[in-house]
């Protein structure tokens, strides 16, 4: 018996919605506010039209990070009992934006960025937008220059590509 | 005397193992038991990065074996823990030093996975207010255990830098060693086999 009842008050409710929100001078209109920070916006890039490509990082969310995703920085300071943590995440941010600047406009994906022992390895997918001396000059450039900056050897291993991997259209 | 000739057997069996090395010297870690005075072989480690087009491993000078008299340490037993974010690495890299282990004919007393540590964190979804919108973050650790047994110093050495110089990144080891000691001499008769028979009742 609840249910038809609920039915029968819910329809007249429906139709006074439908006039309120048609007769736009009555203030009777019912607001709901949210927060705005309910939904989880981190590293996301929302559904659209169909046209925007994506990578394969770019298209899986931080939580699916160890199940379809790998680590983009490797390293042992957020393991249990080991320290550095803030120190080696500061060297990694500075990193990345420092290969951004400097091979501007030819990064096809993120950097993976590992450190073995003392050294630091930067691997990066580049476009093939320059000629391969300029690339050349510009790893040894940055390898030279990230190594005297943090006093271990850098090794940057890059690949090219013709273009950026797309995995999906959103 | 064996001890030397077991070390040149390592070396030449890890030889055949080995692809490439990088130049350097012998890179000795301390494989002391505390008390005796060990010879500590540490040679520095020189500095040498290029760019990716142009490396190659070059073989320099062959790494020096010392000839000593002094005995050998010997270890009752070596634990390596190694601690990743990934159990898939880590089973690769228990495969690698278990195989490693075997061809230089190192005892494997057990391989065992110790329990994951998880940690977590809530933290505050937005930088002011909004104390109901919490987001969680944890971190985990996987661990595995190699144990080994009965080895000598010099086994100990070269086995242990083999599989530090392949330590995968984001993987990090902590090895723990009991070594095996001569009881001192002083106390390996009782005191009172070699009293005067004349005791008195006290």
């Amino acid at each position: 018996m609840a249910a038809p009842l609920s039915a029968a008050k819910a329809l007249p409710l429906l139709a006074y919605a439908r006039i309120s929100i048609l007769c736009t001078t009555s203030g009777n209109r019912a607001l709901h506010l949210t927060p705005g920070c309910c939904k989880n916006q981190a590293a996301r890039i929302r559904v659209g039209k169909g046209d925007r490509p994506l990578t394969y990082e770019q298209a899986y969310h931080p939580h699916d990070i160890a199940h379809y995703k790998g680590w983009l920085s490797q390293h042992t300071s957020n393991l249990q009992g080991e320290e550095g943590a803030a120190e080696r995440t500061v060297e990694d941010v500075f990193i990345r934006r420092f290969i951004f600047g400097t091979f501007h406009g030819c990064q096809a994906n993120e950097l993976v960025i590992k450190r073995r022992g003392n050294m630091l390895i930067v691997c990066a997918l580049m476009l093939q937008k320059l000629p391969p001396q300029k690339f050349y000059f510009l790893i040894g450039y940055s390898e030279s220059l990230l190594s005297h900056f943090y006093k271990c050897p850098v090794k940057l291993e890059i690949q090219t590509l013709q273009d950026k991997a797309v995995y999906k259209y959103l | 005397m064996a001890a030397p000739m077991a070390y040149r057997r390592a070396v030449c069996s890890l030889a055949r193992i080995f692809v490439g090395i990088t130049k350097l010297g012998t890179k000795g870690l301390s494989a002391c038991g505390g008390h005796r005075d060990c010879r500590i072989t540490r040679s520095h480690v020189p500095l040498r990065w290029s760019t990716s087009f142009h490396t190659g491993a070059v073989f320099s000078s062959p790494s020096s074996i010392r000839v000593t008299d002094e005995p050998d340490t010997l270890f009752q037993k070596v634990s390596v823990l190694v601690k990743g974010h990934d159990r898939a690495v880590l089973d690769s890299y228990e495969f690698f030093a278990t195989m490693a282990a075997k061809e230089l004919g190192i005892t494997l007393d057990k391989v065992f996975e110790p329990p994951k540590y998880i940690e977590r964190l809530t933290l505050l979804k937005s930088v002011h207010i909004f104390k109901k919108h919490m987001v969680q973050y944890e971190m985990r650790t996987h661990y595995r255990c190699i144990e080994l047994s009965r080895l000598t110093g010099s086994t100990a050495q070269v086995y242990l830098e083999y599989i530090q110089r392949n330590l995968p990144e984001g993987v990090a080891m902590e090895v723990s060693k009991i070594a095996m000691e001569k009881v001192p001499e002083h106390i390996l008769e009782p005191l009172w086999k070699n009293q005067p028979t004349d005791r008195t009742g006290q």
